[in-house]
Protein backbone atom coordinates (compact mmCIF):
# COMPACT_ATOMS: atom_id res chain seq x y z
CA UNK A 1 0.00 0.00 0.00
CA UNK A 2 1.13 3.66 -1.07
CA UNK A 3 1.02 5.02 2.35
CA UNK A 4 1.80 8.85 0.66
CA UNK A 5 -1.47 9.19 -0.77
CA UNK A 6 -3.47 6.39 1.06
CA UNK A 7 -7.16 8.07 0.67
CA UNK A 8 -8.66 5.01 2.12
CA UNK A 9 -6.66 4.60 5.42
CA UNK A 10 -8.95 4.91 8.49
CA UNK A 11 -7.65 7.86 9.74
CA UNK A 12 -5.80 10.28 6.98
CA UNK A 13 -4.46 13.79 7.83
CA UNK A 14 -3.40 16.26 5.19
CA UNK A 15 -1.40 18.91 7.26
CA UNK A 16 -4.46 19.52 9.53
CA UNK A 17 -7.13 18.23 7.94
CA UNK A 18 -9.02 15.09 8.88
CA UNK A 19 -10.88 12.11 6.47
CA UNK A 20 -11.52 9.51 8.66
CA UNK A 21 -13.25 5.78 7.57
CA UNK A 22 -15.15 4.17 9.53
CA UNK A 23 -15.21 0.39 9.80
CA UNK A 24 -17.67 -2.02 12.19
CA UNK A 25 -16.24 -2.98 15.17
CA UNK A 26 -13.78 0.00 15.93
CA UNK A 27 -14.35 3.73 17.05
CA UNK A 28 -12.71 6.15 15.36
CA UNK A 29 -12.55 10.07 16.39
CA UNK A 30 -10.40 13.27 16.51
CA UNK A 31 -9.11 12.84 19.77
CA UNK A 32 -10.20 16.70 20.23
CA UNK A 33 -14.19 15.02 20.08
CA UNK A 34 -13.40 11.73 21.69
CA UNK A 35 -12.38 13.41 25.39
CA UNK A 36 -15.94 14.97 24.89
CA UNK A 37 -18.01 11.97 24.05
CA UNK A 38 -15.87 9.96 26.70
CA UNK A 39 -14.66 11.28 30.03
CA UNK A 40 -12.79 8.68 31.03
CA UNK A 41 -10.15 8.70 28.43
CA UNK A 42 -9.32 12.14 28.78
CA UNK A 43 -6.04 10.75 31.78
CA UNK A 44 -4.81 9.56 28.60
CA UNK A 45 -4.18 13.01 27.40
CA UNK A 46 -1.95 15.53 28.32
CA UNK A 47 -4.51 18.70 28.83
CA UNK A 48 -6.70 19.16 26.13
CA UNK A 49 -5.13 17.63 22.53
CA UNK A 50 -5.46 20.10 19.43
CA UNK A 51 -5.23 17.21 16.87
CA UNK A 52 -4.67 13.35 16.47
CA UNK A 53 -6.61 10.29 16.61
CA UNK A 54 -8.54 8.14 19.28
CA UNK A 55 -9.11 4.87 18.27
CA UNK A 56 -11.10 2.28 20.35
CA UNK A 57 -11.10 -1.72 18.44
CA UNK A 58 -13.66 -3.35 20.14
CA UNK A 59 -14.23 -6.51 17.93
CA UNK A 60 -12.01 -8.76 16.09
CA UNK A 61 -11.06 -6.66 12.72
CA UNK A 62 -8.76 -9.30 10.13
CA UNK A 63 -7.87 -6.29 7.50
CA UNK A 64 -5.38 -4.24 8.66
CA UNK A 65 -6.44 -0.47 10.40
CA UNK A 66 -4.39 1.92 8.50
CA UNK A 67 -3.74 5.78 10.01
CA UNK A 68 -2.10 8.16 7.53
CA UNK A 69 -0.31 11.66 8.60
CA UNK A 70 0.67 13.51 5.83
CA UNK A 71 2.53 17.10 5.85
CA UNK A 72 1.77 18.55 2.55
CA UNK A 73 2.20 22.46 2.67
CA UNK A 74 4.92 25.00 3.69
CA UNK A 75 5.89 25.38 7.33
CA UNK A 76 2.88 23.38 8.92
CA UNK A 77 3.16 22.30 12.24
CA UNK A 78 1.27 19.24 13.31
CA UNK A 79 0.56 18.74 17.26
CA UNK A 80 -1.17 15.04 17.79
CA UNK A 81 -1.95 13.08 20.60
CA UNK A 82 -3.17 9.82 20.15
CA UNK A 83 -4.61 6.97 21.95
CA UNK A 84 -5.65 3.44 20.80
CA UNK A 85 -7.10 0.86 23.02
CA UNK A 86 -7.57 -2.72 21.87
CA UNK A 87 -10.15 -5.12 23.64
CA UNK A 88 -9.20 -8.30 25.68
CA UNK A 89 -8.21 -11.44 22.93
CA UNK A 90 -8.29 -9.30 19.58
CA UNK A 91 -5.76 -10.19 17.01
CA UNK A 92 -4.92 -6.70 15.12
CA UNK A 93 -3.14 -5.89 12.45
CA UNK A 94 -2.45 -1.88 12.52
CA UNK A 95 -0.39 0.34 9.52
CA UNK A 96 0.88 3.78 10.30
CA UNK A 97 2.56 6.22 7.90
CA UNK A 98 3.94 9.94 8.80
CA UNK A 99 5.11 11.63 5.30
CA UNK A 100 6.07 15.00 4.09
CA UNK A 101 4.42 14.96 0.59
CA UNK A 102 7.77 17.12 -0.85
CA UNK A 103 11.46 17.15 0.26
CA UNK A 104 11.83 20.87 1.85
CA UNK A 105 8.78 21.64 3.26
CA UNK A 106 10.07 22.93 6.57
CA UNK A 107 7.42 21.26 9.17
CA UNK A 108 7.20 19.81 12.17
CA UNK A 109 5.52 17.48 13.41
CA UNK A 110 4.98 16.34 17.20
CA UNK A 111 3.06 13.67 18.24
CA UNK A 112 2.79 11.49 21.68
CA UNK A 113 0.55 8.98 22.52
CA UNK A 114 -0.55 5.73 24.26
CA UNK A 115 -1.14 2.37 22.88
CA UNK A 116 -3.35 0.09 25.33
CA UNK A 117 -3.22 -3.54 24.30
CA UNK A 118 -5.72 -4.89 26.67
CA UNK A 119 -5.53 -8.43 27.95
CA UNK A 120 -4.45 -11.63 25.72
CA UNK A 121 -4.67 -8.67 22.80
CA UNK A 122 -2.14 -9.32 19.94
CA UNK A 123 -1.42 -5.90 17.91
CA UNK A 124 1.54 -6.05 14.44
CA UNK A 125 2.15 -2.79 14.16
CA UNK A 126 4.52 -1.72 11.29
CA UNK A 127 5.02 2.69 11.50
CA UNK A 128 6.95 4.22 8.45
CA UNK A 129 8.03 7.30 8.08
CA UNK A 130 9.25 9.22 4.76
CA UNK A 131 10.19 13.05 6.04
CA UNK A 132 11.50 15.85 4.03
CA UNK A 133 14.99 17.47 4.49
CA UNK A 134 14.36 20.03 6.91
CA UNK A 135 11.33 18.79 8.47
CA UNK A 136 11.72 18.59 12.32
CA UNK A 137 9.96 15.52 14.23
CA UNK A 138 9.50 14.97 17.97
CA UNK A 139 7.32 12.10 18.78
CA UNK A 140 6.57 10.35 22.64
CA UNK A 141 4.87 6.92 22.54
CA UNK A 142 3.83 4.87 25.29
CA UNK A 143 2.48 1.15 24.89
CA UNK A 144 0.76 -0.70 27.83
CA UNK A 145 0.96 -4.37 27.30
CA UNK A 146 -2.01 -5.81 29.66
CA UNK A 147 -1.81 -9.65 31.20
CA UNK A 148 -0.90 -12.44 28.07
CA UNK A 149 -0.94 -9.29 25.60
CA UNK A 150 1.69 -9.67 22.46
CA UNK A 151 2.93 -6.50 20.59
CA UNK A 152 5.34 -6.61 17.44
CA UNK A 153 6.19 -3.41 16.72
CA UNK A 154 8.52 -1.97 13.76
CA UNK A 155 9.40 1.19 13.79
CA UNK A 156 11.22 2.41 10.40
CA UNK A 157 12.41 5.36 9.04
CA UNK A 158 12.80 5.68 4.77
CA UNK A 159 13.96 8.95 5.04
CA UNK A 160 15.22 11.26 8.16
CA UNK A 161 14.18 14.42 8.64
CA UNK A 162 16.68 17.63 9.73
CA UNK A 163 16.14 16.62 13.51
CA UNK A 164 14.22 13.87 14.82
CA UNK A 165 13.94 12.46 18.82
CA UNK A 166 11.78 9.54 19.07
CA UNK A 167 10.98 8.17 22.56
CA UNK A 168 9.32 5.14 23.15
CA UNK A 169 8.60 3.50 26.74
CA UNK A 170 6.77 -0.06 26.66
CA UNK A 171 5.41 -1.36 29.92
CA UNK A 172 4.79 -5.31 30.12
CA UNK A 173 2.58 -6.59 32.47
CA UNK A 174 2.52 -10.51 33.69
CA UNK A 175 3.31 -12.80 30.78
CA UNK A 176 3.13 -10.47 28.29
CA UNK A 177 5.68 -9.90 25.43
CA UNK A 178 7.07 -6.96 23.40
CA UNK A 179 9.31 -7.35 20.25
CA UNK A 180 10.06 -4.13 19.08
CA UNK A 181 12.53 -3.46 16.21
CA UNK A 182 13.99 0.22 15.46
CA UNK A 183 14.85 0.96 11.73
CA UNK A 184 16.93 4.10 10.57
CA UNK A 185 18.08 4.83 7.27
CA UNK A 186 19.67 8.42 8.13
CA UNK A 187 21.32 10.62 6.00
CA UNK A 188 21.93 14.82 7.02
CA UNK A 189 20.11 13.86 9.96
CA UNK A 190 20.64 14.31 13.96
CA UNK A 191 18.45 11.33 15.28
CA UNK A 192 18.13 11.20 19.24
CA UNK A 193 16.34 7.61 20.21
CA UNK A 194 15.36 7.41 23.92
CA UNK A 195 13.66 3.72 24.16
CA UNK A 196 12.57 1.61 27.01
CA UNK A 197 10.83 -1.54 27.37
CA UNK A 198 9.93 -2.31 31.66
CA UNK A 199 9.13 -5.22 32.25
CA UNK A 200 6.84 -5.24 35.35
CA UNK A 201 5.01 -8.72 35.18
CA UNK A 202 5.93 -12.26 36.16
CA UNK A 203 6.98 -13.59 32.92
CA UNK A 204 6.65 -11.16 30.73
CA UNK A 205 9.45 -10.89 28.15
CA UNK A 206 11.13 -7.98 25.69
CA UNK A 207 13.49 -7.68 22.86
CA UNK A 208 14.45 -4.10 21.73
CA UNK A 209 16.10 -4.34 18.09
CA UNK A 210 17.76 -1.38 16.77
CA UNK A 211 19.35 -0.80 13.11
CA UNK A 212 21.01 2.24 12.45
CA UNK A 213 22.71 3.04 9.53
CA UNK A 214 24.49 6.25 9.25
CA UNK A 215 24.61 8.07 5.87
CA UNK A 216 26.27 11.20 4.82
CA UNK A 217 26.04 13.70 7.46
CA UNK A 218 24.07 11.55 9.87
CA UNK A 219 24.46 11.99 13.96
CA UNK A 220 23.20 9.28 15.43
CA UNK A 221 23.01 9.17 19.17
CA UNK A 222 21.05 6.22 20.93
CA UNK A 223 19.74 5.46 24.59
CA UNK A 224 17.99 1.75 24.42
CA UNK A 225 17.01 0.39 28.01
CA UNK A 226 15.77 -2.66 29.19
CA UNK A 227 14.44 -2.73 33.00
CA UNK A 228 13.57 -5.76 34.51
CA UNK A 229 10.83 -5.54 38.36
CA UNK A 230 10.31 -9.41 38.33
CA UNK A 231 11.00 -12.46 37.18
CA UNK A 232 11.11 -11.97 33.44
CA UNK A 233 13.61 -12.00 30.17
CA UNK A 234 14.69 -9.25 28.22
CA UNK A 235 17.24 -9.20 25.33
CA UNK A 236 18.81 -6.16 23.69
CA UNK A 237 20.46 -6.13 20.34
CA UNK A 238 21.69 -2.92 18.96
CA UNK A 239 23.73 -2.64 15.83
CA UNK A 240 24.64 0.67 13.88
CA UNK A 241 26.28 0.24 10.09
CA UNK A 242 28.25 3.64 9.39
CA UNK A 243 28.75 3.69 5.70
CA UNK A 244 29.96 7.41 5.29
CA UNK A 245 33.21 9.34 6.91
CA UNK A 246 30.86 12.60 8.26
CA UNK A 247 28.54 9.61 10.16
CA UNK A 248 28.50 9.75 13.68
CA UNK A 249 27.16 6.89 15.35
CA UNK A 250 27.07 7.06 19.78
CA UNK A 251 25.08 3.64 20.63
CA UNK A 252 24.19 3.14 24.47
CA UNK A 253 22.81 0.27 25.50
CA UNK A 254 21.41 -0.11 29.40
CA UNK A 255 19.97 -2.75 31.09
CA UNK A 256 18.56 -2.31 34.77
CA UNK A 257 17.67 -5.10 36.69
CA UNK A 258 15.66 -4.46 39.56
CA UNK A 259 14.34 -8.66 40.46
CA UNK A 260 16.86 -10.94 40.96
CA UNK A 261 14.84 -13.58 39.27
CA UNK A 262 15.30 -11.86 35.90
CA UNK A 263 17.89 -12.44 33.43
CA UNK A 264 18.87 -9.43 30.48
CA UNK A 265 20.87 -10.13 27.69
CA UNK A 266 22.75 -7.72 25.01
CA UNK A 267 24.66 -7.28 22.33
CA UNK A 268 25.79 -3.96 20.62
CA UNK A 269 28.12 -3.58 17.81
CA UNK A 270 29.22 -0.79 15.40
CA UNK A 271 30.85 -1.48 12.41
CA UNK A 272 31.80 -0.78 8.72
CA UNK A 273 30.96 -2.81 5.48
CA UNK A 274 33.06 -5.59 5.44
CA UNK A 275 35.47 -5.23 2.28
CA UNK A 276 35.02 -8.99 1.76
CA UNK A 277 31.21 -8.78 1.44
CA UNK A 278 31.61 -6.15 -0.87
CA UNK A 279 34.19 -8.06 -2.72
CA UNK A 280 32.71 -11.46 -3.41
CA UNK A 281 29.09 -9.29 -4.30
CA UNK A 282 31.59 -7.43 -7.03
CA UNK A 283 32.23 -11.00 -7.70
CA UNK A 284 28.33 -11.89 -8.67
CA UNK A 285 28.50 -8.73 -10.80
CA UNK A 286 27.29 -5.82 -8.64
CA UNK A 287 28.95 -2.50 -8.37
CA UNK A 288 29.77 -1.03 -5.64
CA UNK A 289 26.76 0.97 -5.32
CA UNK A 290 24.78 -2.22 -5.77
CA UNK A 291 26.63 -4.08 -3.32
CA UNK A 292 26.23 -1.44 -0.55
CA UNK A 293 22.85 -1.07 -0.77
CA UNK A 294 22.44 -4.28 -0.65
CA UNK A 295 24.21 -5.59 2.19
CA UNK A 296 22.53 -2.13 3.94
CA UNK A 297 19.22 -3.54 2.98
CA UNK A 298 20.37 -6.91 4.72
CA UNK A 299 21.42 -5.41 7.86
CA UNK A 300 18.16 -3.42 7.82
CA UNK A 301 16.30 -6.25 7.24
CA UNK A 302 18.25 -8.64 9.73
CA UNK B 1 30.56 -39.62 -33.97
CA UNK B 2 34.17 -39.90 -33.13
CA UNK B 3 35.10 -37.70 -35.40
CA UNK B 4 32.90 -34.91 -35.28
CA UNK B 5 34.30 -34.98 -31.53
CA UNK B 6 37.87 -34.69 -32.59
CA UNK B 7 36.92 -31.74 -34.91
CA UNK B 8 35.22 -30.21 -32.23
CA UNK B 9 37.86 -30.52 -30.07
CA UNK B 10 40.49 -29.13 -32.81
CA UNK B 11 37.97 -26.11 -33.17
CA UNK B 12 37.89 -25.57 -30.10
CA UNK B 13 41.29 -24.46 -29.80
CA UNK B 14 40.68 -21.53 -31.71
CA UNK B 15 38.47 -20.03 -29.49
CA UNK B 16 40.64 -18.90 -26.20
CA UNK B 17 38.56 -18.10 -22.84
CA UNK B 18 41.20 -17.63 -20.67
CA UNK B 19 45.03 -16.74 -21.27
CA UNK B 20 47.35 -16.26 -18.32
CA UNK B 21 50.69 -14.62 -19.98
CA UNK B 22 54.12 -14.30 -17.70
CA UNK B 23 51.98 -13.33 -14.95
CA UNK B 24 54.01 -11.72 -11.57
CA UNK B 25 51.70 -10.79 -8.26
CA UNK B 26 53.44 -9.07 -5.46
CA UNK B 27 52.03 -9.22 -1.61
CA UNK B 28 53.93 -6.86 -0.30
CA UNK B 29 57.42 -7.36 -0.96
CA UNK B 30 57.26 -11.67 -1.71
CA UNK B 31 56.37 -12.55 -5.21
CA UNK B 32 54.10 -15.07 -5.20
CA UNK B 33 52.95 -15.68 -9.13
CA UNK B 34 56.38 -15.80 -10.90
CA UNK B 35 55.48 -15.77 -14.40
CA UNK B 36 52.53 -17.93 -14.32
CA UNK B 37 51.08 -19.30 -17.63
CA UNK B 38 47.78 -20.80 -18.44
CA UNK B 39 45.23 -21.18 -21.63
CA UNK B 40 42.34 -22.62 -21.71
CA UNK B 41 39.99 -23.10 -24.52
CA UNK B 42 35.95 -22.96 -24.99
CA UNK B 43 34.63 -25.97 -23.45
CA UNK B 44 37.70 -27.30 -22.28
CA UNK B 45 37.77 -28.62 -18.42
CA UNK B 46 41.01 -27.60 -16.61
CA UNK B 47 42.69 -28.50 -13.08
CA UNK B 48 45.29 -27.09 -11.12
CA UNK B 49 47.15 -28.71 -8.68
CA UNK B 50 49.75 -27.31 -5.84
CA UNK B 51 50.32 -27.74 -3.01
CA UNK B 52 49.92 -25.35 0.33
CA UNK B 53 51.54 -21.63 -0.47
CA UNK B 54 51.93 -22.40 -4.26
CA UNK B 55 49.92 -19.52 -5.12
CA UNK B 56 46.18 -21.28 -6.38
CA UNK B 57 44.57 -18.94 -4.00
CA UNK B 58 46.67 -15.57 -5.07
CA UNK B 59 45.62 -17.06 -8.69
CA UNK B 60 42.11 -17.00 -8.23
CA UNK B 61 41.97 -13.34 -6.04
CA UNK B 62 44.14 -11.78 -9.02
CA UNK B 63 41.17 -13.24 -11.39
CA UNK B 64 38.65 -11.73 -9.47
CA UNK B 65 40.22 -8.74 -9.71
CA UNK B 66 40.76 -8.01 -6.11
CA UNK B 67 43.06 -4.81 -5.62
CA UNK B 68 44.84 -6.12 -2.78
CA UNK B 69 47.14 -7.78 -4.92
CA UNK B 70 49.52 -5.97 -7.37
CA UNK B 71 50.04 -7.27 -10.49
CA UNK B 72 54.18 -6.90 -10.92
CA UNK B 73 54.29 -8.30 -14.58
CA UNK B 74 52.10 -9.78 -17.27
CA UNK B 75 48.57 -10.19 -18.38
CA UNK B 76 45.13 -11.71 -18.66
CA UNK B 77 43.10 -11.90 -21.52
CA UNK B 78 39.70 -13.05 -21.14
CA UNK B 79 37.94 -13.96 -24.95
CA UNK B 80 40.77 -11.72 -26.24
CA UNK B 81 40.31 -9.13 -24.20
CA UNK B 82 43.15 -7.79 -21.92
CA UNK B 83 41.45 -7.71 -18.52
CA UNK B 84 43.86 -7.15 -16.06
CA UNK B 85 43.06 -3.93 -15.26
CA UNK B 86 39.03 -4.53 -15.21
CA UNK B 87 37.22 -4.14 -11.73
CA UNK B 88 35.79 -7.14 -10.74
CA UNK B 89 32.45 -6.48 -11.66
CA UNK B 90 33.14 -5.77 -14.81
CA UNK B 91 34.85 -8.83 -15.43
CA UNK B 92 31.77 -10.82 -13.96
CA UNK B 93 29.33 -9.16 -16.63
CA UNK B 94 32.10 -11.00 -19.83
CA UNK B 95 31.32 -14.04 -18.55
CA UNK B 96 33.51 -15.14 -16.07
CA UNK B 97 32.25 -16.85 -12.57
CA UNK B 98 34.28 -18.23 -9.57
CA UNK B 99 32.91 -20.59 -6.57
CA UNK B 100 34.62 -19.44 -3.83
CA UNK B 101 36.07 -22.25 -1.20
CA UNK B 102 35.08 -19.85 2.16
CA UNK B 103 32.26 -17.05 0.97
CA UNK B 104 31.20 -14.80 3.83
CA UNK B 105 27.97 -14.52 5.16
CA UNK B 106 25.84 -11.54 4.18
CA UNK B 107 23.22 -11.06 7.00
CA UNK B 108 19.69 -10.31 6.33
CA UNK B 109 19.88 -10.94 2.44
CA UNK B 110 18.35 -14.46 1.51
CA UNK B 111 19.69 -15.99 -0.63
CA UNK B 112 16.80 -16.37 -3.15
CA UNK B 113 17.11 -12.67 -3.16
CA UNK B 114 21.08 -12.59 -4.54
CA UNK B 115 20.32 -14.91 -6.84
CA UNK B 116 17.46 -12.52 -7.94
CA UNK B 117 19.72 -9.43 -7.96
CA UNK B 118 22.77 -11.43 -9.63
CA UNK B 119 20.80 -14.13 -12.16
CA UNK B 120 21.08 -13.81 -15.93
CA UNK B 121 19.16 -17.03 -16.63
CA UNK B 122 16.36 -19.11 -15.08
CA UNK B 123 17.20 -21.49 -12.78
CA UNK B 124 15.60 -23.90 -10.83
CA UNK B 125 17.49 -23.91 -7.05
CA UNK B 126 15.85 -27.64 -6.06
CA UNK B 127 16.75 -29.18 -9.17
CA UNK B 128 19.96 -28.17 -8.62
CA UNK B 129 20.16 -29.73 -4.84
CA UNK B 130 19.37 -26.98 -2.97
CA UNK B 131 17.85 -28.37 0.08
CA UNK B 132 14.34 -26.68 0.40
CA UNK B 133 14.65 -23.70 3.24
CA UNK B 134 17.87 -22.74 2.64
CA UNK B 135 16.75 -20.13 -0.44
CA UNK B 136 15.00 -18.23 2.58
CA UNK B 137 18.06 -17.85 4.55
CA UNK B 138 20.90 -15.27 4.71
CA UNK B 139 23.61 -16.43 2.47
CA UNK B 140 25.99 -18.65 4.12
CA UNK B 141 24.73 -17.66 7.76
CA UNK B 142 25.07 -20.84 9.36
CA UNK B 143 25.07 -22.86 6.24
CA UNK B 144 26.54 -26.46 6.36
CA UNK B 145 29.79 -27.05 4.28
CA UNK B 146 27.54 -28.85 1.77
CA UNK B 147 24.96 -25.93 1.57
CA UNK B 148 27.82 -23.39 0.96
CA UNK B 149 29.04 -25.57 -1.72
CA UNK B 150 25.16 -25.54 -3.18
CA UNK B 151 25.02 -22.11 -3.03
CA UNK B 152 28.09 -21.13 -4.66
CA UNK B 153 27.31 -23.72 -7.34
CA UNK B 154 23.24 -22.31 -7.79
CA UNK B 155 25.32 -18.33 -7.93
CA UNK B 156 27.51 -18.89 -10.75
CA UNK B 157 25.33 -21.18 -12.79
CA UNK B 158 22.67 -18.29 -12.87
CA UNK B 159 25.29 -15.75 -13.70
CA UNK B 160 25.51 -17.63 -17.80
CA UNK B 161 28.85 -17.92 -17.50
CA UNK B 162 31.63 -18.55 -20.49
CA UNK B 163 34.35 -19.80 -17.78
CA UNK B 164 33.71 -21.00 -14.00
CA UNK B 165 36.92 -21.10 -11.76
CA UNK B 166 36.41 -23.95 -8.58
CA UNK B 167 38.17 -22.95 -5.84
CA UNK B 168 38.94 -26.39 -3.46
CA UNK B 169 34.98 -26.83 -4.38
CA UNK B 170 35.92 -30.23 -3.12
CA UNK B 171 37.14 -29.08 0.14
CA UNK B 172 35.50 -30.48 3.43
CA UNK B 173 32.71 -32.56 1.37
CA UNK B 174 32.68 -36.14 1.90
CA UNK B 175 32.39 -38.43 -1.30
CA UNK B 176 28.61 -38.45 -1.76
CA UNK B 177 28.20 -35.09 -1.38
CA UNK B 178 31.65 -34.53 -3.65
CA UNK B 179 29.88 -36.85 -6.22
CA UNK B 180 26.26 -34.81 -6.31
CA UNK B 181 28.59 -31.45 -7.04
CA UNK B 182 30.36 -33.26 -9.29
CA UNK B 183 27.62 -34.04 -11.38
CA UNK B 184 25.93 -30.95 -11.28
CA UNK B 185 29.40 -28.96 -12.59
CA UNK B 186 28.92 -31.63 -15.36
CA UNK B 187 25.30 -31.43 -16.04
CA UNK B 188 24.59 -27.97 -16.19
CA UNK B 189 28.35 -26.66 -17.01
CA UNK B 190 30.96 -29.29 -18.92
CA UNK B 191 27.90 -31.06 -20.79
CA UNK B 192 26.75 -27.14 -22.33
CA UNK B 193 30.58 -26.44 -23.60
CA UNK B 194 31.19 -23.90 -20.39
CA UNK B 195 34.69 -24.08 -19.66
CA UNK B 196 35.89 -25.17 -16.09
CA UNK B 197 38.90 -24.68 -13.95
CA UNK B 198 38.84 -26.72 -11.07
CA UNK B 199 41.20 -25.84 -8.36
CA UNK B 200 42.10 -28.53 -5.65
CA UNK B 201 44.54 -29.33 -3.24
CA UNK B 202 43.43 -33.37 -3.20
CA UNK B 203 42.58 -33.87 -6.44
CA UNK B 204 39.56 -36.35 -5.69
CA UNK B 205 37.11 -34.30 -7.43
CA UNK B 206 38.88 -35.09 -10.41
CA UNK B 207 37.90 -38.74 -10.70
CA UNK B 208 34.45 -37.28 -11.48
CA UNK B 209 34.89 -34.44 -13.78
CA UNK B 210 37.70 -36.09 -16.02
CA UNK B 211 39.36 -32.91 -16.78
CA UNK B 212 40.95 -32.71 -20.55
CA UNK B 213 44.22 -30.85 -19.25
CA UNK B 214 45.69 -31.21 -15.37
CA UNK B 215 48.35 -28.20 -14.17
CA UNK B 216 50.68 -27.89 -11.53
CA UNK B 217 51.58 -24.98 -9.77
CA UNK B 218 54.60 -25.09 -7.71
CA UNK B 219 56.10 -21.92 -6.05
CA UNK B 220 53.99 -19.91 -8.36
CA UNK B 221 54.57 -21.43 -11.69
CA UNK B 222 53.04 -24.06 -13.75
CA UNK B 223 55.49 -26.61 -13.69
CA UNK B 224 53.07 -29.56 -15.38
CA UNK B 225 50.65 -29.10 -17.88
CA UNK B 226 49.06 -32.49 -19.14
CA UNK B 227 45.95 -34.69 -20.50
CA UNK B 228 46.43 -37.45 -18.67
CA UNK B 229 45.22 -36.31 -15.00
CA UNK B 230 45.63 -40.01 -13.69
CA UNK B 231 49.14 -40.36 -14.07
CA UNK B 232 50.04 -37.03 -12.99
CA UNK B 233 47.99 -37.47 -9.36
CA UNK B 234 49.34 -40.62 -9.09
CA UNK B 235 52.54 -39.53 -9.23
CA UNK B 236 51.33 -36.65 -7.01
CA UNK B 237 50.20 -39.15 -4.78
CA UNK B 238 53.14 -41.32 -4.87
CA UNK B 239 56.09 -38.92 -4.40
CA UNK B 240 54.96 -35.54 -3.79
CA UNK B 241 54.87 -32.20 -6.08
CA UNK B 242 58.84 -32.25 -5.09
CA UNK B 243 58.89 -35.29 -8.15
CA UNK B 244 56.57 -33.03 -10.63
CA UNK B 245 59.84 -30.32 -10.98
CA UNK B 246 61.92 -33.49 -12.19
CA UNK B 247 59.55 -34.50 -14.83
CA UNK B 248 60.36 -34.66 -18.88
CA UNK B 249 57.14 -32.46 -19.05
CA UNK B 250 57.66 -29.85 -17.22
CA UNK B 251 55.84 -27.08 -18.91
CA UNK B 252 57.49 -23.33 -17.81
CA UNK B 253 61.16 -25.11 -17.77
CA UNK B 254 63.20 -24.98 -14.84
Amino acid sequence: MDMKNAENANYTQMDHEVNITKIKGMEILPSNMAIKKYEWIREYFKGEPKEGYFIWIKEQINLPITTCMNIASESVSQNLQNLIIIEKNLKINLQGSCNSLKKDLCGRHISSGKIILKENAVLEYNHIHAWGNEDIVDTNYEFILENGSKLNYDYKINSTPKKIKLNTEVICLENSTANIKIIGNCENTDLEINDNIILKGKDSSGILKLRLVGKENAKILSHSRITTEAECKGHLDCQGLPIHKTAELILIPELVCRDNQSQITHEASIGKISEEELNYLKSRGLNEQEAIDLIVNGFLED
Amino acid sequence: MILFKELTKKIRKYFMVLEIKDLKVKSGEKEILKGMNLKINSGETHALLGPNASGKSTLVQVLAGNPRYEIAGGSILFNGLDITKLPTEERINLGLAIAWQNPPTIKGVKLSKLLDKISKKKIEPEELGANPGVLDRSVNLNFSGGEKKISELLQVISLNPKLVIFDEIDSGLDINKLEKVSKIIKKELIDKNVSVLVITHSGEILNFLKPEIINVLVDGKIICEENNYKRVLKTIKKYGYEKCRECELHADGP
